[in-house]
């Protein structure tokens, strides 16, 4: 009989203070990376502090760890935060459905994340990036509420030096220090100044609610993507993350089994209920 | 195996469940507990309540506990033991009899065994199901709470019960669904005759006061209706509807102790608190009463059965029955199907 519920410990290798609040955990089972496919999420604890649902930000094809990124504002993140390298995580997935990169080859992508929704867009960006001859032309947007909420930042520049690659990161109006030199604006603003086309291409967006839906009207009325080729992910809450305790649906969707990944078509055919 | 046929005396029935009580069977049956009714472990038949119709609260937690847990821990240094909590329940219900419940309550095992098994396996949820074997007592007078029939079983049904009990005078046609029910039963074959078919009384015509196939179709097209926000305006959430369902199986895993042992535990959860779908950002994705209401309604009527082929609800009424504000769902699932 196996137990679904019962977590494998996992090594912390590094952590990784991104900004006041939030931390990248980079793991290993094993002294390696677990299989896994960007947009999977799995459970992540300290034990005796209680299970959270996060999605992986690495890319799987970087073998020698896998990744998470957080945000202190709870019990059991508390309990994460306080964690030093060398000490374990209990972990349970990789669990749902995941981006197809397959239906992305030869093609143009513009990568879209908004504050902590950046986490996922850089599991799959960075896998695209990996194999970087595989698609067209790459278009990163990245936005946080103020520079000091920009994660990953000492990575940019590993970003923007890919070919064909163009990097672009603001914050919102109020947010910039004297000296910041990235765009300032929303990110739905930002978008809509890029020159891309529906064409052959393909948008992942992962952020807060109102970021998306901003986004989404953009890229398909101003840019005319179709809603099949324009890809997100929802963030509902959960607890077992195996279709059973029941809360993270919307609708006939289980959003832990039959997502975390949507297309804005199959968006539309859902009800209000995310 | 085909259903096999006995009778049994009402004296012999007492009998047999004194036999088993001998036989160091754990036999769960309504019991009288602080002037109501509850599944609870008897020690002699004269214990089980027959008369009334249904207990306050299904048997569930034998299938379902409250808490379960998941795993113990001990944490010393860098060392962490767990210590699997599903070895700790292998053979449990081996040798508990639930015996005197109703087909509904009977119903929702089945029903329940879906979930836990699309796809990835509760073995938790499973080793109980196995196990646990189930002597029901068809219902000779359903009340105005009771919807069964409706729900696709009906007060005779056999749907998930082992030995389905049928009073006949002053005996009683026990119609036997599988080996689990035939097995115990073979070990007390002095006390049963065999019978056929043809001998046991037939099912009363019981009629359906709506059809719940339209409750669903109007489910399907009618998310955003007003009904739900005026209807459940006065739902206080308190979730008691949730806690007595036979079926509602949403859960919660929270771990108990400290960083040095403890335990994590699976328990009972509702759909009808404000946090359960409440995300760490502040969002919530259902914020009125009537949308955590929608929404079991949604699950029970729409969403389970679409993707398992069985309504969530076996039509107790319990919900009703129980519910401080005296919704009810019977006349909710009537009202809807009567819109659409």
């Amino acid at each position: 009989m196996e137990n679904i519920y019962l977590p494998k410990l996992a090594e912390i290798k590094e952590i990784i203070q991104e900004t006041a609040d939030t931390k990248t955990i980079r793991l290993t089972i094993d002294g390696k990376s677990i299989d896994f496919l960007p947009g999977q999420f799995g459970e992540f604890s300290l034990i005796g502090e209680g299970e959270s649902t996060f999605g992986f930000s690495s890319s799987p094809l970087r073998k020698e760890y896998f990744e998470f990124s957080f945000r202190t504002s709870g019990r059991a993140t508390t309990g994460i935060n306080g964690l030093n390298e060398g000490d374990k995580i209990a972990f349970r997935g990789p669990y749902g459905n995941y981006f197809d990169t397959s239906k992305m080859h030869g093609k143009d992508i513009v990568f879209v994340g908004g504050g902590i929704g950046m986490a996922p867009v850089k599991s799959i960006m960075e896998y695209c990036l990996d194999e970087r001859d595989k698609y067209g032309k790459i278009t990163i947007l990245y936005g946080a509420r103020t520079v000091g909420d920009l994660l990953y930042k000492n990575i940019f520049d590993e970003w923007k030096n890919h070919k064909d690659t163009e990097f672009v990161v603001t914050v919102d109006p109020g947010g910039e220090t004297p000296d910041w030199k990235g765009k300032v604006g929303f990110v739905p603003t930002i978008l809509e100044q890029l020159p891309l086309k529906g064409e052959n291409s393909i948008a992942v967006v992962c952020g807060p609610p109102i970021m998306i839906k901003f986004a989404l009207k953009t890229l398909e009325e101003k840019m005319g993507f179709s809603k099949e080729n324009i890809i997100t992910t929802l963030e509902n809450r959960m607890k077992c993350g195996l279709g059973k305790c029941g809360r993270c649906n919307v609708g006939s969707v289980y959003v832990c089994k039959d997502g975390p990944v949507f297309t804005a078509k199959e968006l539309e055919s859902l009800p209000n209920d995310f | 195996m085909e259903e096999k046929y006995f009778e049994i005396s009402s004296e012999n029935l007492k009998k047999f469940v004194d036999g088993m009580i001998t036989d160091n069977y754990e036999v769960i049956a309504p019991t009288d507990k602080d002037g109501d009714t509850f599944y609870g472990k008897i020690s002699r038949f004269e214990e089980a309540n027959l008369d009334i119709l249904l207990p306050k609260m299904s048997y569930k937690e034998y299938l379902l506990p409250k808490t379960e847990t998941i795993f113990e821990y001990s944490i010393s240094g860098v060392d962490t033991d767990i210590k699997d909590g599903l070895q700790s329940i292998a053979g449990a219900n081996e040798k508990r009899v639930i015996f005197g419940g109703r087909p509904c309550d009977a119903g929702a095992g089945p029903i329940m065994e879906k979930v836990f098994n699309w796809d990835y396996k509760d073995e938790f949820f499973n080793e109980r199901f196995k196990n646990l074997t189930i002597i029901s007592i068809a219902c000779e007078k359903p009340d105005n709470y009771c919807f069964c029939t409706e729900m696709q079983l009906s007060p005779e049904s056999s749907y998930g019960s082992d030995v389905l009990l049928k009073k006949s005078g002053d005996k009683y046609f026990a119609i036997v669904t599988g080996e689990k029910g035939l097995n115990l039963i073979k070990k007390y074959s002095d006390l049963f005759t065999e019978t056929t078919k043809d001998k046991v009384p037939a099912d009363k015509d019981w009629k359906k006061i709506f059809e719940i196939e339209k409750t669903k179709s109007f489910l399907d097209k009618n998310f955003e209706h007003n009904y739900f926000q005026e209807r459940f305006l006065s739902c206080i959430g308190c979730g008691v509807c949730t806690y007595t369902c036979p079926t509602c199986h949403c859960f919660d895993i929270q771990d108990e102790g400290n960083l040095k042992e403890g335990r994590r535990i699976r328990n009972w959860d509702s759909c009808q608190f404000g946090i359960f779908t409440l995300h760490t950002s502040g969002h919530n994705p259902r914020v009125t009463q009537g949308d955590r209401y929608r929404q079991r309604l949604m699950h029970k009527f729409k969403i389970y059965s679409e993707k398992f082929d069985k309504y969530l609800c076996v039509g107790c009424g319990r919900c009703s029955r129980n519910c401080p504000e005296d919704i009810d769902i019977k006349e909710v699932a009537k009202n809807l199907a009567e819109m659409a």
